[in-house]
């Protein structure tokens, strides 16, 4: 297993910021971990590279305890933390440099900048570098040495949405090389669009941990169905919401009607209108985004 | 090892800034001044063991002064900006990163002190001077083991705090104490207590020892004991110098283990 944590808990005085989460990641696959700011995810990543002490249970990687065997842990894995900063004084490709001195690597400095896309900057001090740039010049640093693991904290911080993308494509690649990808994020379309696994942490619980289909089947609706009508009655919206198998029902824009519900209950919606009297103008079906399931998971936060 | 890649580019790294170099050449220069006034200002016969004891007064002061700026902000400064994160999500330990900058800041101090010794002794040694050879060299280690006791005061101070400001007024503190107005505190609480009628004109044995147990007092014992064939050290067994070279050896090895002992417990994120 690439990673596992067993009952892994932090507490900061009387602030609990993870409680008791169990998760593994296997080798080989691409892992999300989700939650809103604040929920945990940069605290059980600090635990997993060792910058702080787990309260109460473990985390391992690769078998190796990541308090215990911290450096162990570590020697097949490419991390891009969170917090972090620069070395001062020096370039990118002497940051790359040291990378490749320190892992006792192969690599060539210059192809990793070009992969990441700093080229160009390469021989500026690295402190001048916008945020974007950073985040790739220490994404470069990980990816030194073909990891097996890679470990990123918000890996698309800084980056506009073709930066992301790209990102996403060397995500890609690496797990065609057979490593494993964990990372952070509170923004969901980047989750969605790459991972094989997801897992929702919320206030230091693990919410939900499954495939993106398998959420979705798990909610019980997996459906949205969006509604454009004449008119919203008093009294519609509750009459739709007692159909079984709908799960919520959002007015949007006061003519059209958001209902998550089981793929059974769509037709039984739509009559539910005929019969309350409300015309429908034009309806379609969505399945529920990550987005919709995150909201569900997580209470609206 | 990990810890000679964070040396190497650490060392690399710190010698850059002109202030850096300067402080670097202070030492040097005053064991360089040292090594010119001796011929002239000694007393016959002049040998390099003799330049010993000569010598330690020009510099018991700027090599701890050197020391402690070189070493108060080795791990804090990365600690304060979040460059330790990069540092430490590599493949090492934080032992290695202690360790690494320590070799790092007390190589620098070393490094500028042993050829400006060795030029030294040649001065004393050209046109008139004898030299004495196995004494020259115990007294180049521990010049070295003193100057690489204040870098690790320095290091100390910085794995104990997490921002730089601290660490320099803990480095600075140390430097004030033990450089500046020990010898004055000593005198003075000696001084108070024989006026109290506590003790008599001498301090007693073991108070003797307290008011002696600072590194440039250790540092001179070791020097008038070992190497300086004209000076030497009396009283009990622990005023000797025996006692100062085991004295010697803590204060290398304790504040440094203790400082390290606390990092390495502590969340960093």
């Amino acid at each position: 297993m690439a990673i596992s944590a067993d009952s892994l808990t932090k507490r900061y005085g009387t602030v609990t910021a993870l409680d008791r989460v169990d998760l593994t990641v296997e080798e080989g696959e691409i892992f999300g971990f989700l939650g809103p700011n604040g929920a945990g995810k940069s605290t059980f990543i600090n635990i997993l590279l060792d910058f702080a002490r787990p309260s109460a249970g473990s985390a391992a990687m690769f078998g190796h305890d990541c308090q215990a065997e911290g450096v162990a842990a570590r020697e097949r894995v490419g991390v891009l933390p969170e917090g972090y900063s620069v070395f001062d004084r020096l370039t990118g490709r002497q940051h790359l440099e040291y990378a490749v001195r320190s892992k006792d690597a192969d690599a060539d400095p210059v192809d990793v900048l070009d992969r990441v896309g700093v080229r160009e900057a390469a021989e500026r001090p690295a402190s001048d570098y916008s945020k974007g740039m950073k985040q790739r010049l220490v994404l470069g640093m990980a990816l030194v040495g073909e990891p097996d693991l890679l470990v990123l904290d918000e890996p698309t911080t800084g980056l506009d949405p073709n930066g992301a993308a790209e990102i996403r494509t060397i995500l890609r690649e690496e797990r065609e090389r057979g490593a494993a990808v964990f990372f952070s994020s509170h923004i969901l379309e980047q989750v969605e669009a790459v991972c094989d696994r997801v897992a929702i942490l919320q206030d230091g619980e693990l919410v939900a941990v499954d495939t993106i289909a398998g959420l979705r089947d798990s909610l019980g609706g997996g459906t949205k169905l969006v509604i454009d009508v004449d008119g919203i009655q008093p009294g519609t919206t509750e009459a739709v919401r007692n159909v079984p198998g709908v799960e919520t029902v959002t007015v949007v824009e006061e003519t059209t009607l958001e209902v998550t519900c089981a793929n059974d209950a769509k037709m039984d919606v739509l009559v539910e209108l005929y019969d309350a009297g409300v015309e429908v103008v034009n309806f379609r079906t969505e399945e529920a985004s990550l987005e919709d399931m995150f909201v569900e998971y997580t209470g609206g936060a | 090892m990990g810890w000679r890649t964070i040396a190497r580019t650490d060392g690399a790294v710190t010698v850059g800034p002109r202030l850096v170099k300067f402080l670097l050449a202070l030492p040097a220069l005053a064991v360089l001044a040292a090594g010119y006034a001796y011929p002239l200002l000694g007393e016959e016969p002049i040998t390099t063991a003799r330049f010993a004891g000569f010598a330690t007064g020009w510099f018991t002061g700027i090599v701890p002064f050197v020391g402690v700026l070189l070493g108060y902000n080795a791990v804090v400064s990365e600690r304060e900006s979040g460059a330790i994160l990069l540092s430490l999500s590599l493949p090492r330990s934080r032992g290695d990163v202690v360790f690494g900058k320590l070799a790092s800041r007390a190589g620098l101090v070393c490094g500028v002190l042993l050829p400006a010794l060795v030029v030294a002794g040649a001065l004393v040694v050209y046109p008139f001077g004898r030299l004495e050879l196995l004494p020259f060299l115990g007294f180049v280690l521990v010049t070295l083991a003193y100057a690489a006791i204040w870098t690790g005061l320095g290091v100390a101070a910085s794995l104990s705090v997490s921002t730089k400001g601290r660490s320099l007024v803990i480095a600075g503190g140390l430097f004030f104490l033990f450089v500046i107005v020990w010898d004055g505190i000593t005198a003075g609480i000696e001084l108070g207590l024989h006026e109290a009628g506590l003790i008599g004109e001498e301090a007693p044995g073991p108070l003797e020892f307290v008011f002696e147990i600072d590194p440039g007092s250790a540092f001179s014992r070791v020097v008038d004991g070992f190497i300086d064939p004209g000076a030497s050290v009396g009283g009990p067994w622990y005023l000797g110098e025996w006692a100062a070279l085991v004295l010697l050896v803590l204060w290398a090895v304790v504040p440094i283990g203790l400082a390290y002992w606390r990092f390495s417990g502590r969340d960093l994120a």
